[in-house]
């Protein structure tokens, strides 16, 4: 792209589940839109659509706009109509420069260029300053090949330069809410205390991705959770965070925050806990948060599968969480996956009886997706995984477990888990 | 995994095969207050699994004069999941399906005695049972999707030798009519285990291909090789008939339930322990909580 007279139009899309905004989208336009070197050289639209949509009409919005950069978050479950997508938009209007990032590419960067010619850069990893950085090489006739954490075509040739570091201060990100690029909608706002995570679970890209735990200040924190639980339409959000009692006075402050909104009504949903790190005392601290339900694994209770993908779970600190929940009238969603290296059928189901017979409130489970980057994708070979190449990258088959039998197992559980559910 | 007690609500039997029980004798319902007086005790007394849950047996609930009396009086008792055994005819009545889900029932197992109308209609002994369970459950599924309550509806398949052949046709029914589960339970001690066993797998796919789980009852593992989970899940018939020179043998013995009741010696001499058995056992014993 060359030196321009002209703002470049950046259109950022995201194709989320019905309900949900696209928080990544958020970060990344309110990183660039601070960014001065751009200021006046960039103007931003921001497409938050659903996934379920005909990726035609997706196309349609997107060249009604008449991008110069076309930036779109990909994860598994959006992949396929992203790439659809990117194909109908390079077909109509080649001269639309289209850049992708997210957990589903990041790791596969290079594949993704190799296959998808639409395609013209991936941000890897932690994307708000590549991201920046690339709009500003793109505006200043600057070569995007040289700019740390993306991939791209230089000629013929696809060239990756050097991963970008992390950011240290996760304030230096701008709070898409306290800026006015998203406003929170009731249900499906999100907030994140910090990124990085304590666990390195072999299928999550999360404990892989981004490393070792970095948190937003207090400060920071502080002010968002008032934008977002202080706006008059918000009676229930969420935190994306993995851990939300990562320690003891992390949830003392979180509760000593959020309890005046909580006092008011607002209620925090889907909460993510270690429950086996929860007693009465967290309990209630949740409780006073405003916390009205958490989930948790234990995604399996096989030694095998839980040895494959480096968890631990210990049954009687499990059962002791989710009761100490119950007790506190916090609902628990326990979550299992079939198809884990290790697992077979009958494992799974131990794993199933296990959590129904706490009684939770919900049991929920899914099948394993052997997710690019994850520990899973890497070792898949060694641990003889056959999974699906095209995203959502679903299991096919293990060597503990068949097609046909994992098969059965997602039908047995959906039942038992509608019967769970089906009470007065 | 979801422990149902029974409490019978009269004496009789609901819908079955009547070629193979020709005497079906009248029902006699026992008065509200005497079901609720056991359904109190079964509440008072549970074990501590997710529940209290209770099903109604025994004749058709919905001729019971009391019946959302004692509905409601269960509730009020403290049970969690109440289901009813029906016919399915009932719901098609304009009414039913919202009284019942509005008092509190949440779990409904029809019995289809076959997947098409002759069949079903023949076994049930008149013409117009069919279609009037088709659409009584269809009738519920749409009472329940507009109340958006979490209830479910499910099938029952009592398998005898007259109806094995239609047992594909009458998973098929239940998915057409939003059925969340089928259990196929082979109740006839002469059926020809190893004759009905590709229709059993048959309709077991069926149920899987289209997302609905099919489990079976009175089959003993060496009978179905490779269909272990349907025959390893929730709630498994106890005392069915076992060849004791055979089985004591078999690594499955101790998780394994056998063949249907008063199973024929004919019948048993299909029983014979299974490739893989004590894998499987192993298994097994894991998936229901016993030993490692
Ligand atoms: S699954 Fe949860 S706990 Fe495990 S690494 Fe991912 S985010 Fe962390
Ligand atoms: S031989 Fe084994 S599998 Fe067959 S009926 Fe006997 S115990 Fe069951």
């Amino acid at each position: 792209m060359t030196d321009r007279t002209r703002p470049l139009h950046v259109a950022l899309l995201a194709l989320n589940s019905s309900g949900y905004q696209s928080l990544a989208l958020g970060y990344l336009r309110a990183y660039a839109q601070a960014d001065d070197r751009l200021k006046g050289k960039a103007a931003f639209t921001t497409l938050d659509l659903t996934v379920d949509l005909d990726p035609w009409w997706v196309a349609w919005r997107v060249l009604g706009m008449e991008p110069d950069v076309l930036g779109i978050s990909v994860t598994c479950w959006n992949a396929r109509a992203v790439y659809e997508v990117c194909r109908i938009v390079a077909e109509v209007r080649p001269e639309t420069v289209i850049v992708l990032g997210g957990p589903e590419v990041g790791p596969i960067a290079e594949d993704v260029l190799r296959e998808r010619p639409a395609v013209h850069a991936v941000v890897r990893g932690e994307g708000e300053r590549t991201f920046a950085e690339l709009l500003h090489a793109f505006a200043s006739g600057g070569k995007a090949w040289r700019v740390d954490g993306v991939t791209t075509r230089k000629l013929d040739e696809i060239v990756s330069a050097p991963d970008r570091a992390l950011i240290e201060n996760l304030d230096v990100v701008p709070s898409p809410y306290l800026t006015g690029v998203m406003s929170p909608i009731e249900g499906g706002a999100y907030l994140e205390t910090y990124r990085g995570c304590p666990h390195r679970c072999g299928y999550c890209f999360e404990g892989k991705g981004y490393g070792r735990i970095r948190s937003f200040s207090h400060e920071r924190i502080a002010a968002e959770i008032a934008a977002v639980a202080g706006a008059p339409q918000i009676r229930t959000f969420s935190f994306i965070d993995p851990v939300f009692n990562l320690t003891g006075e992390r949830l003392t402050w979180l509760a000593d925050t959020l309890e005046p909104y909580a006092a008011s009504g607002v209620r925090l949903h889907t909460i993510e806990v270690d429950i086996e790190r929860i007693d009465e005392a967290a309990a209630r601290e949740l409780k006073r948060a405003g916390v009205a339900s958490v989930e948790t694994g234990p995604q399996t209770t096989g030694e095998a599968a839980l040895s494959a993908c480096r968890r631990t779970f210990d049954a009687e600190r499990f059962a002791d969480g989710v009761a100490a929940c119950r007790r506190a009238g916090i609902s628990v969603e326990c979550d299992l996956i079939v198809g884990l290296p290790g697992d077979d059928a009958h494992s799974f189901l131990a794993g199933l009886r296990f959590a129904i017979g706490l009684d939770p409130g919900i049991v929920q489970s899914s099948t394993l997706h052997v997710l690019p980057g994850t520990d899973l994708w890497m070792r898949a070979p060694e641990l003889g995984l056959s999974f699906d190449p095209e995203p959502p990258h679903e299991i096919i088959a293990t060597p503990d477990v068949g097609y046909r039998d994992l098969r059965r197992a997602e039908v047995l559980a959906v039942s038992v888990q509608a019967a769970y559910r089906a009470r007065v | 995994m979801l422990v149902f007690e029974r409490v019978a609500i009269g004496s009789g039997h609901g819908i079955r095969c009547t070629r193979c029980h020709p005497d079906n004798e009248s029902p006699v319902y026992h008065p509200a207050a005497q079901v609720l007086a056991a359904v109190q005790a079964v509440v008072d007394t549970w074990h501590g699994g997710p529940g209290p849950n209770v099903t109604l047996t025994g004749p058709e609930p919905f001729a019971h004069p009391e019946l959302p009396g004692m509905v409601a009086g269960a509730i009020d008792a403290g049970v969690h999941r109440l289901r009813l055994e029906v016919d399915g005819g009932a719901f098609a009545r304009p009414g039913n399906a919202e009284g019942a889900l509005g008092a509190g029932v949440r779990h409904v197992q029809v019995t289809l005695l076959g997947g098409t109308e002759g069949v079903h209609d023949a076994l049930a002994g008149g013409p117009g049972a069919f279609d009037a369970a088709t659409t009584g459950m269809a009738a519920l599924d749409d009472a329940i999707r507009t109340a958006g309550v979490a209830a479910i509806v499910t099938v029952l398949v009592p398998v005898c030798r007259h109806n094995v052949a239609d047992l594909p046709a009458a998973v098929g029914a239940a998915v057409q009519a939003g059925a969340a589960s089928v259990l196929l339970r082979l109740e006839d001690g002469g059926i020809d285990l190893e004759a009905a066993a590709p229709w059993i797998t048959a309709a077991c796919d069926t149920g899987v291909v289209n997302g609905v789980w099919v489990e079976v009852e009175g089959v003993p593992f060496c009978v179905l090789p490779a269909y272990d989970l349907h025959l390893a899940s929730t709630v498994r018939a106890t005392g069915g008939a076992k060849p004791a020179a055979v089985c004591h043998a078999c690594p499955l013995d101790r998780v394994c339930s056998g063949g249907p009741e008063g199973a024929s010696a004919e019948t048993m001499s299909a029983f014979a322990p299974p490739a893989g058995a004590e894998r499987l056992a192993q298994a097994v014993s894991r998936s229901r909580g016993g030993a490692r």
